[in-house]
């Protein structure tokens, strides 16, 4: 379990990096960004990924912080995922993602892996696009052209697949406020603590005058991206928040999902079923949060 | 010279044993924790190469064609093993049932995904690999024999076609009148099971380092091994080399729980070695080598079985019909696995006559190995689980049923119908103990209380006899003839009366080193930082098997006493001599021969070791100037079996029961252990840390099993398990922090009074856990009889008693 | 063939430069490049956690980590705990022996390279803090009774103002 030889490139500035990934693109090389590498080295290790030449942001301190810009959470690329789970600023503004990145992995992965990369590797059983979908999420990024922002409804295409061009560079992960009064909560279901989820929902929403408002559902690791629940957002907008409505929206996700996957741990009709569950489980316990 | 090796702690020539049955340090460990001990991938030999496997992509495939041009002209190579090499140099691999056996590499067809078909030696592990990639294999593709059930039917394709047949072996035990018990029984209580693949998984994969030296025909092995000699004597078959020609030098290993592999790993690095001019070639098996082709699946078996019982619950027949997938040969010794349980078939229950059909089939599957316990975990989960279900059929409290029918002390020693002797035992005073340290009948307030709510919890009560001191004849009646499996070591004094214990095993875990350190240090009279023990290379050592069949904590203590004996009679001899008394005068007190009546007159061991090696000229006639003794223990009184297998097979009992509690998750099927506690007696406990340590670890590869872990095929005979992504072990989340307690009833046989224990926590969890599912099932009237109990196979179940439905996607109770 | 990069480690306080293939991970580099063994391999693909090192006073899993990206960091593995010269053990390598820690011991410089980093960051945990802590790191052996049982000695030890 080697990787397989490659051509090594740490630029030591952004404009580098992509002048670095033009050039390699125009060459027709095969390239991967490597950032934390925590998904990237197993793919590397087994020889699925074999990439020509690998381009490694790991110098670009410049994208390593986590920062309020007028009430928007701004998180750079290469921020760890520790650093976002232990900072408090994180857990204020946006304590949803705060959460969810508490369930990334174990310490070991979360120490190395950045913020960033988790995005751009848009592995279909992360947690983070989920959130991102519930979140008003915004990514920034860099390519030859200059900046420009995708929000997250247009970043995740497909499985493992962004809308993020070869010599573009994902710089930072833009959270509009999350309004104190807006409920959240993330449920998954894995096999064991810190395995990738079988199934998990993220959901954010209002309750006003004990009506749901607002109600935004998503699911990960079911599809080959994560994907927003919308006939069950549907339903529960509007109707109280009570828990036969939750389980009602549960049973409507659940039978609205189009084609879950299967795999050795779960079939598509259990993971139907757990979506349906967690939703539940999800909206209850948003519900439930102290405000 | 009769040698009488004491059975009881207090018998050694000390006034106050000092370390024995103290949870003494172990001392192993300075040097593990520190990161220095030499696991094979830590060793580097001048000049070695580095050794990567091809491996087929195809569960049963005729090869065409192997091409390796390109790998041998690649960037390092230096030399290319195939299967044409392998054809002309080698035999296939020993195996049981015999003639079940495959080459170490495929030389004509691949019978299983994972199956060498080409090797490379590169000068690193990454050159070898790429090289890999450049060697063309043509295959000609064959139906796979899935299942026992595709492998069975008539004009099924062969695995082995020179067989004629997939069976490998089919054979019946009957013991007692089976047909009449049930016939006369009141109740019969059957079930179907199925226990899916598991193993072992070491955190150390297998490694080795061959050196075939050109100059003297002799192959050096260093590796991660098991059991040296036993490996040495299968190299020199499969190698065609003369058996004193393999030396085998067994480096420390990070685990083995009987799956580490190995043959094929070493013959390949040894014709490796032997191609490239006898430069040493280093083979380290890779993770994702060892889930799909390593020693590391075990237990692929369907179980049919029935209890006879009483309308009172005794009960008085068990009757197993087992088919047992091994895979694609019998390189595993699968015909030990599945005979294992004849050594404690009926568990701890006195029931009288039993039956026994087993058949051994191969199917493209890899092949399956060893692992911790052989066969009784399975088979314990069926005896246990149908006492569940009797109970529950019986209305009887499944501890009461089990109380019933335990043997009872005054019946030891106690011969069960499938023919071992359990030497000793108590075991409702286990059952009681453990009943009181889990509060039994708080739990089942507690179990109510949840029901009421439309929870799903369970709790089981389940025991095991864990066969101690594996013996050869336990096996004679399926193709493993033979008695005693000897255990030698050499105790050594110095000039300065320092003590060297040479053995023929290295380091796995189990703390036997330490065991060993305890038991001469006690002997000897010496404090355990003046011993020194060290593990021989298999051509000097003294006759050994090694780690297997919850032996060795036993079998070394044994050698090493009977050594101390002989020891004893020498420096007797000696200071007798020296101090011109009667030997029957002298005795050995806290390292001294001393006088039996002035203590104060006498001689050191130290003093006469020193004066035995500088002073020949005060020697008695005949005396060697050597303060050393060696001695090979083997289990005393065992026997051939009959026709039926039976035999005094294990030399110890031990046994335990174990209480557990269980809520599954209404929703979602995944189970919790809310609550495990165990209760029990492996007669002396050398150091108890040790027997605490193999409990625990028992417990959670028993837990994997129950609820993680599985080698999932498709029905193409593709394994869909490579990685650790999708092998499951548990994690310090899902292994229960257990409570603990037991008795210490001593061997009357066996060294010191300590039994094996290594396995037993094994043998019950998976059955502890299944159980206590049942029980929570029970008010659905559901079972689930197969495992691991996934939370998808739970859920399944639970769909069909509706009750997901019926309770919503929430699981608010109405 | 990918060209060698040149890089500059401090693993255990002493400095290294070497050339090396890009494609070498930080496992490989450390075991057989500068013959520090005890960092051990059991999987490869980030799972079993028994390679886990410090990177600048971080845990990582070193197979998951390639050498040139520890290039200008601090790495410290579990040879970096025993005193020098006196070989006197850490205390936390103290405990996990005191408390039986460790059965096989090939899981262990993982083990205690992540105890490091909790009793660093967290001087008393709670029992609930070491688990967490220690989920990413499997051990065969021991059930993980022991090695709890390990790392609050070790932190009771490590407390400030703790009898020595």
């Amino acid at each position: 379990m080697k990787p397989a030889p490659f051509d090594y490139h740490a630029p030591a500035t952004l404009d580098e990096a992509v002048a670095l990934l033009t050039r390699l693109g125009d060459e027709g090389c095969d390239v991967k960004i490597i950032a934390g590498g925590q998904s990237l080295m197993p793919m590397l290790a087994l020889r699925v990924a074999r990439p020509e030449v690998l381009v490694d942001l790991g110098r670009l301190e410049a994208l390593d912080y986590i920062r309020d810009e007028g009430g928007t959470l701004v998180i750079g690329a290469m921020a760890s995922k520790q650093a976002a789970a232990d900072s408090d600023l994180v857990r204020r503004a946006q304590p949803l993602f705060q959460a969810a990145t508490e369930l990334v992995g174990h310490r070991q992965i979360r120490n190395r892996g950045t913020v960033g990369g988790s995005f751009a590797h848009a592995d279909p059983a992360s947690e983070y696009p989920a959130v991102a979908l519930v979140l008003d999420t915004e990514f920034e990024a860099v390519g030859p052209d200059g900046m420009r922002t995708i929000p997250a409804a247009d970043f995740f295409v497909t499985y493992m697949t962004t809308s993020l061009e070869a010599n573009e560079v994902l710089t930072a992960v833009k959270f509009a406020p999350f309004a104190p009064r807006r409920r959240w909560a993330i449920q998954e279901f894995a096999r064991r603590n810190g395995d990738l989820a079988l199934a998990g929902v993220a959901v954010t929403l209002d309750i006003e005058a004990g009506l749901c408002r607002d109600v935004r559902i998503a699911a990960f690791g079911v599809q080959a991206t994560a994907v927003r629940l919308t006939a069950a957002e549907r339903m529960l907008e509007g109707r109280p928040a009570q828990p036969q409505h939750f389980e009602e929206a549960g049973r409507v996700a659940a039978t609205a999902l189009d084609d879950p996957m299967g795999c050795i741990h779960a079939s598509p009709d259990y993971r139907r079923h757990l979506v349906g569950v967690l939703a539940a489980r999800a909206l209850t316990e948003a519900a439930a949060r102290p405000q | 010279m009769a040698i009488e090796i004491p059975t009881l702690p207090e018998q050694l020539p000390n006034d106050a044993p000092r370390h024995v049955g103290k949870a003494v340090n172990r001392v192993e460990d300075p040097a593990l924790v520190s990161g220095t001990v030499e696991f094979i991938d830590n060793c580097v030999l001048p000049g070695m190469l580095h050794c990567a496997i091809l491996r087929s992509p195809h569960p049963h495939a005729r090869i065409v064609s192997v091409d390796t041009s390109a790998a041998l002209a690649a960037d390092g190579v230096v030399a290319v093993l195939t299967g044409e090499d392998v054809r002309r140099w080698c035999d296939p691999v020993f195996t049981a049932p015999e003639g079940w056996g495959n080459y170490c590499m495929a030389v004509d067809k691949v019978r299983f995904v994972g199956e060498p078909v080409a090797a490379v030696a590169a000068s690193s592990r990454y050159l070898a690999e790429d090289a890999l990639e450049l060697i063309e294999v043509e295959y000609e593709l064959l139906t796979p024999v899935a299942t026992p059930e595709q492998a069975m039917a008539s004009g099924a394709p062969l695995v082995f076609e020179e067989r004629g047949t997939n069976v490998m072996l089919a054979r019946k035990y009957e013991w007692g009148e089976v047909d009449r018990v049930f016939a006369e029984a009141d109740h019969v209580v059957s079930r179907r099971f199925r226990w899916n693949r598991v193993g072992a998984n070491p955190t150390e994969t297998f490694g080795c380092i061959c050196q075939w030296d050109l100059a003297d025909g002799t192959l050096t092995c260093r590796g991660s091994y098991q059991t040296p000699r036993f490996m040495g004597i299968g190299r020199a078959g499969s190698l065609r080399l003369p058996a004193n020609r393999v030396r085998i030098i067994a480096q420390p290993m990070g685990g083995g729980f009987g799956g580490k592999g190995g043959p094929r790993g070493t013959d390949i690095a040894a014709l490796l070695s032997r191609k490239a001019g006898g430069r040493p070639v280093k083979y380290i098996e890779d993770r994702m080598e060892y889930l799909l082709a390593g020693g590391g699946q075990s237990w692929d078996r369907y179980y049919d079985a029935a209890l006879a019982v009483k309308a009172d619950g005794t009960v008085t027949g068990f009757r197993v019909r087992l088919v047992d997938n091994q895979g694609a040969g019998a390189e595993g010794y699968g015909t030990i696995s599945a005979a294992k349980p004849l050594a404690a078939f009926t568990g701890n229950y006195r029931i009288e006559a039993a039956a026994y059909d087993l058949t051994l089939v191969a199917t493209n599957r890899a092949p399956s190995y060893p692992y911790r316990g052989y066969g009784p975990p399975p088979h314990n989960l069926v005896l246990e689980s149908l006492m569940d279900c009797t109970a529950r059929e019986l209305q009887i409290d499944p501890a009461e049923l089990r109380r019933r029918n335990y043997i009872r002390p005054e019946q030891f020693p106690y011969t069960v119908p499938s023919g071992n002797e359990y030497d000793s035992g108590n075991y409702g005073q286990v059952l009681e103990r453990v009943l009181a340290l889990a509060d039994y009948p708080a739990l089942r307030a507690r179990q109510a209380a949840a029901r009421a709510e439309g929870r799903l919890l369970g709790i089981s009560v389940v025991n095991t006899v864990e066969p101690g001191v594996f013996d050869w004849n336990a096996y004679a009646t399926v193709g493993v003839p033979g008695i005693g499996v000897p255990e030698g070591v050499k105790v050594a004094l110095d000039v300065f009366g320092n003590v060297t214990v040479a053995v023929g095993f290295n380091l796995q875990g189990q703390g036997q080193f330490t065991v060993a350190a305890q038991v001469v240090a006690d002997y000897l009279g010496v404090d355990m930082a003046q011993v020194r023990i060290s593990t021989a290379a298999s051509d000097v050592a003294m006759p050994h098997f090694g780690q297997g069949g919850s032996r060795l904590g036993v079998a070394v203590t044994g050698a090493i006493l009977g050594a101390c004996e002989k020891l004893k009679a020498i420096f007797t001899t000696v200071a007798a001599h020296v101090l011109q008394l009667p030997a029957d005068d002298l005795v050995l007190r806290n390292g001294r021969i001393q006088r039996r009546d002035a203590p104060a007159h006498g001689m050191s061991l130290a003093e006469i070791a020193g004066l035995m090696l500088t002073r020949s000229d005060l020697l008695p006639a005949g005396v060697e100037p050597c303060p050393e003794a060696t001695y090979v223990w083997t289990a005393p009184n065992r026997n051939a079996p009959d026709d039926q297998g039976r035999c005094r097979s294990y030399l110890t009992a031990a046994y335990a029961t174990h209480v557990a509690l269980v809520e599954i998750d209404r929703d979602t099927g995944r189970v919790d252990i809310l609550d495990y506690s165990i209760v029990d007696d492996c007669g002396t406990r050398l150091n108890p840390a040790n027997v605490e340590g193999q409990l625990q670890g028992g417990v959670a590869q028993g837990v994997g099993a129950a609820l993680y872990e599985e080698y999932v095929y498709d029905a193409q005979c593709q394994p869909l398990v490579s990685t650790f992504v999708d092998y499951l072990m548990p994690t310090i989340h899902e292994v229960p922090m257990t409570r603990k307690d037991h008795f210490v009833t001593p061997s009357p046989v066996a060294p010191l009074g300590a039994k094996g224990c290594g396995e037993g926590a094994m043998h019950t969890t998976p059955a502890a856990i299944l159980c206590a599912i049942n029980d929570a099932l029970a008010p659905l009237g559901k079972e689930l009889l197969e495992t691991p109990a996934s939370p998808h196979r739970v859920w399944k179940l639970l769909q069909e008693a509706g009750s997901a439905i019926a309770n919503g996607p929430t699981g608010t109770r109405t | 063939m990918s060209s060698k990069q040149r890089i500059e480690v401090r693993v255990n306080g002493i400095r290294h430069v070497r050339e090396v293939e890009p494609r070498l991970t930080l496992a490989d580099f450390l075991r057989h490049d500068l013959g520090l063994g005890g960092t051990h391999v059991g999987c490869e693909h980030g799972i079993c956690g028994a390679c886990t090192v410090l990177i600048d006073d971080r845990s990582a899993r070193a197979c998951l980590t390639l050498a040139v990206q520890a290039d200008g960091h601090e790495v410290a593995t579990v040879e970096s705990l025993r005193a020098p010269e006196s070989g006197a053990l850490h205390p936390i390598q103290q405990a996990f022996v005191d408390a039986h820690g460790l059965q096989c011991g090939f899981c262990t410089p993982g083990f205690m390279m992540t105890t490091l980093e909790l009793l660093r960051g967290n001087p008393d945990p709670t029992e609930e803090q070491i688990k967490e802590a220690l989920g990413g790191n499997l051990c065969r052996c021991t059930g993980y009774q022991s090695i709890l049982e390990s790392v609050k000695l070790a932190a009771q030890r490590m407390k400030p103002g703790a009898p020595a």
